[in-house]
């Protein structure tokens, strides 16, 4: 989940009248958890759901509503301009079709707010926009901008001055050698042709979805902005473009539009939505009993607007909150209108018996057993290493299932076998005493479409009169006597244990696993300093077979 | 202290009753005891600060190969001087000497006890009593303390090459202390120390882990659940798809999940449950929705994927079940992140399952797990509406801790599926709970099997 910094006192500003303590202990009914505090500032961890939670200005209207100070949906003033105009060429359809854009004025902009800005920008990058893909934000210093402007194509050969840069570089040059040219040149693909916004007197404004030109930077001089938004989808890069006139509207921003025409294009109209929902429903799911008005204020606390039309209300959600999607989405903000705290626990009587999985009840039985012959129980990771499962253990390994891009090395491929972890273990702890018994059951894998899960159960005995027989012994009482089941052993060979003293597990004249002294080469690859018995036998095989 | 005496023990404290210091080979002799028991005795009674032991170090002089050469024929320049009371000829007495005229006539001249000319030596006059030769006498055959010698007559011989040899010699010396000193040895019985420490016996037992999962699941039985079971490699369309991840949402992206090599299920749903579930999300999230990315097979990143499944094929009205196993994440290893670890997730279903009923049902499960301190916030997850999380107060930590996030399966989830009632769902990772029992504070340790650890570990909470 994204992380922002904040300060209470600004927030506080932006709130009015809710004291710092009252701001702090209603943040996580917000939905925003507190990851750490210093003084004034407070590190915040907000859902990607609400990237208008990125700024503190957002956060304000979040609380305002939350503390009653202002309740109700957040409206867009957005003055009607004909002055601001895009037009859209063809030829951007098969790079990135669509761009919308908002003209912001009379806005005081600080430092503090650029890099809120900026913070706002990167979050709705990497969320909404799935790293730039679906759409991405250029914001702009107006006044450095000639309008009409033109969304159009060129080649790569084409050059201009970067933001972060002072001399020209052609498009190649920036895909090649910028940060961000490097990040996200990917989504160009291989086309020859790149988009670009140009100004009336053919300057370039932006190359989306790479970086603007140095020319729009802006700076804490700038009063005036526009912002453009890039995508493959025309209501994805509204939704991104509604949560910027938002907050630089609750910023201190007056909003003019942008008329945007061409190639499919049109200008954004960042209207709200109706939605009904039932009161029941909102009553059932949270277990109340709220009257129409109290559901109509707890609405109204998480800044939507209600209004109530026969039996039922009618929501009406501003552009920026298109996380909700239907009823339900209305529901939890009835929820966390009402507040979360306010709720109390209830227990409804089980209808149901509750039941242990019996496989879960024979494992239990298994490792009870095993505890009984003096086994301690270990644990291992299902994923593991060629090192551990094969080098070590002498194995050759058959089909590997390995996992893509792992990022550790320990853990890269799924074992096959029990026993060469509980050797690993061995040779974690030579300096412990002995004698050392181990026992693990647990999931291994193997190759195959859907690939085969199955249970296995392994020991190990190692101490300095370890042999066959003792290992022998302790397998046959854990079967007999925990699940009456008879083993036999058949002289059988297997790469990790000694020639002559191993032999295939049998149960009904059914293989079911492998015995026997662990190969002396082995135990020294383990650098273990005494002799080594062990098992591992299948489970569906054995006792979960009578399930 | 103990009162009850070990035989040994016993016979040293005659033995130095008799005779208050003695070295252990001195006991040997005194008590018949073999070195080795002597040895424990000694470290018995100190342990119980009845013994002193003073540990003291002294020099020891003994003849070296030359020295002992000396001794027999004596010094080389007493040697050279004997000689020249009948030879005086350069040649005749270093052909006589051989290799030790040259260090003999050296000391000869320097000590102005001869004169030489040309090549003729004569006699001057020597002391009777030459330096050293007092010293090579006392000592003869023997070994002599450093201080019983004349320090200024051994510095000559400690100068001259294996003439003598010091030996730095430790010695301990056994007495008694003063309660030692008082003890009436006739009181204590032939019985043996009952009050000693002894070694410890290692016990076999379930793993730590293993028994917070078994308490768990006892608890979830307890409150109405029954237990089903769900493959740990799943196809994304059950882990993801079907919990209403959109297929680029970043926590699907490699680093976040592990992807099985080159391996894409053949049948992953029903062609309904496809068509359903694919329209669900073109419809919401307004993408390409691409039935290869949900035949992808992933190692499962929570349990959800077995539930879900569950109620899919079953569709009930009504019902409790749960599921526990291991879950994977492709995070960095750290104190925090394993990359595999155990979930609980279980889900209530019902016509009048609700929000409230969801959070009782949490509330009782802490309380049985011994947790009573707790508070609910919201939160979000992709696939339920409401969705909260637990916080609980670690004491140990003195901070409030996130546990089990909870909500109700949204619409977008249950609909495709053909699920009609209120799904009230709930998880968590079950080591965060076994990190508080055991007061652990680094998550690796339940996978290391450390044998000490897996011995030894108990419950602090």
């Amino acid at each position: 989940m994204p992380v922002v910094e904040l300060s209470y006192s600004s927030l506080q500003k932006l709130i009015g009248k809710a004291s710092k303590k009252q701001i702090a202990d209603s943040l996580p009914f917000l939905g925003l958890d507190i990851e750490s505090e210093d003084k004034d500032l407070v590190r915040i961890e907000y859902s990607p759901n609400r990237p208008d939670y990125s700024t503190d200005f957002g956060i304000a209207l979040g609380m305002q509503g939350l503390l009653g100070i202002k309740t109700g949906a957040i409206k867009l003033k957005i003055k009607k301009s004909k002055q601001y105009a895009i037009s859209v060429k063809s030829d951007v359809t098969k790079v990135r079709p669509f761009v919308t854009g908002i003209v912001a004025k009379n806005g005081k902009i600080d430092d503090k707010t650029i890099k809120q800005l900026m913070v706002m920008q990167e979050d709705l990058h990497f969320g909404i926009g799935r790293k730039r893909k679906k759409s991405s934000i250029g914001i702009h210093d107006l006044d450095k901008i000639q309008f009409p402007l033109v969304y159009a194509t060129s080649d790569r050969k084409y050059k201009f001055t970067p933001l972060n840069s002072t001399k020209e570089l052609s498009i190649d040059e920036i895909l090649k050698t910028t940060e961000v040219g490097k990040d996200y040149g990917d989504l160009l693909a291989n086309s020859s042709k790149m988009p670009l916004i140009l100004d009336a007197n053919k300057k370039t404004i932006s190359f989306p979805p790479i970086i603007n030109a140095a020319v729009t930077t802006v700076t804490t001089k700038t009063k005036n902005l526009f912002v453009e938004v890039t995508g493959i989808n025309k209501a994805d890069a509204e939704d991104m473009l509604s949560v910027v006139a938002t907050i630089l509207q609750s910023a201190g921003f007056s909003l003019e539009s942008v008329q945007i025409s061409g190639a499919k294009n049109s200008s954004p109209k960042l209207a709200e939505r109706k939605m009904i929902v039932d009161p029941l429903l909102i009553n059932q799911t949270l277990g109340l009993n709220l009257n129409n008005s109290k559901i109509v204020s707890s609405l109204k606390k998480s800044r939507l607007d209600a209004t109530l039309k026969g039996k039922n209300i009618v929501c009406v959600i501003p552009a920026y909150r298109f996380d909700i999607f239907g009823p339900m989405d209305l529901v939890e903000e009835v929820a966390l209108g009402y507040g979360i705290q306010n709720l109390e626990p209830t227990m409804s009587p089980s209808q149901t018996l509750g039941q242990t999985n019996p496989i879960s009840l024979q494992l239990k039985s298994l490792s009870q057993t095993m505890i009984g012959l003096g086994y301690l129980e270990a644990l291992n990771s299902s994923l593991t290493s060629k090192r551990v499962l094969y080098e070590m253990a002498n194995r050759e390994p058959q089909t590997i299932i390995s996992v893509r891009d792992s990022k550790s090395q320990e853990h890269t491929i799924l074992r096959d076998s029990i026993l060469p972890g509980l050797l690993e273990n061995l040779s974690k702890n030579i300096h412990e005493s002995y004698p050392q018994k181990l026992f693990e059951t647990g999931t291994v894998f193997s190759s195959g479409n859907p690939v085969s899960e199955e249970r296995c159960f392994s020991g190990i005995s190692a101490h300095q009169d370890a042999n066959f027989t003792e290992i022998k012994s302790v397998l046959q009482s854990a079967l007999k006597t925990g699940f009456d089941i008879e083993i036999k052993t058949k002289t059988t060979e297997h790469p990790s244990f000694e020639k002559g003293h191993c032999a295939d597990v049998v149960i009904n004249n059914k293989t079911i696993g492998v015995i026997g002294e662990i190969n002396s080469k082995i135990i020294e690859n383990y650098k273990i300093r005494v002799p080594v018995v062990g098992f591992e036998i299948s489970l569906s095989e054995s006792i979960l077979k009578y399930l | 202290m103990s009162q009850v005496f070990h035989d040994i023990e016993k016979k040293i404290i005659i033995s130095l009753k008799d005779n208050p210091k003695q070295t252990p080979e001195n006991l040997e002799k005194s008590t018949g005891l073999s070195s080795d028991q002597i040895r424990r005795g000694i470290e018995w009674l100190k342990l119980k600060e009845l013994a002193n032991v003073d540990e003291s170090k002294s020099s020891i002089i003994r003849l070296g190969k030359n020295g002992k050469e000396s001794l027999q024929k004596g010094l080389p320049e007493r040697r050279l001087l004997d000689l020249l009371k009948t030879k005086s000829k350069l040649s005749d007495l270093q052909k006589e000497l051989g290799p030790v005229f040259g260090p003999a006539m050296g000391l000869a001249r320097k000590n102005n006890w001869v004169e030489t000319t040309s090549d003729n030596v004569s006699l001057k006059s020597p002391p009777s009593v030459l330096p050293g030769e007092k010293t090579l006498k006392q000592i003869g055959e023997q070994k002599l303390d450093v201080n019983q010698l004349d320090s200024d007559d051994l510095s000559g011989l400690l100068r001259r090459p294996d003439f003598v040899v010091e030996e730095i010699l430790k010695t301990k010396q056994i007495s008694l202390t003063d309660s030692a000193k008082s003890l009436n040895l006739d009181n204590s019985s032939g019985g043996i120390d009952v009050e000693a420490t002894v070694p410890a016996t290692n016990v076999a037992r379930t793993h730590p882990l293993k028994n917070t999962i078994d308490e768990i699941r006892e608890i979830f039985v307890t409150l109405g659940f029954s237990e089903i079971y769900g493959n740990m490699t799943q196809s994304s369309f059950w882990n993801f798809d079907a919990l209403f991840t959109p297929q680029d949402h970043p926590a699907r992206e490699l680093q976040d999940t592990f992807y099985l090599d080159g391996v894409s299920a053949k049948k992953i749903a029903t062609p309904e449950q496809i068509k359903k579930v694919s329209e669900s999300h073109k419809k919401n999230w307004r993408y390409q929705w691409d039935i290869n990315e949900a035949r992808k097979m992933v190692l499962r990143t929570h349990t959800t994927c077995v539930t879900i499944k569950h109620l899919a094929e079953t569709k009930p009205d009504e019902a409790r079940v749960f599921s526990l196993g291991r879950v994977f994440r492709n995070e960095k290893v750290s104190y925090k992140h394993l990359v595999e670890f155990n979930q609980i997730e279980g889900v209530v279903v019902g016509k009048d399952a609700n929000l409230r009923n969801l959070m009782g049902i949490q509330r009782e499960f802490y309380k049985r797990i011994g947790i009573t301190k707790i508070k609910f916030w919201p939160t979000f997850f992709p696939y339920t509406e409401p969705s909260l999380q637990t916080m609980v107060y670690n004491e140990r930590l003195g901070k409030w801790v996130e546990l089990f996030g909870m909500g109700i399966f949204r619409p977008e989830v249950t609909k495709p599926l053909g699920i009609t009632k209120p799904v009230l769902a709930w998880g968590g990772g079950i080591e965060r709970i076994a990190m508080l029992k055991y007061g652990l504070d680094d998550v690796r340790e339940f996978y290391n099997n450390n044998l000490n650890w897996l011995r030894s570990a108990t419950k602090c909470q």
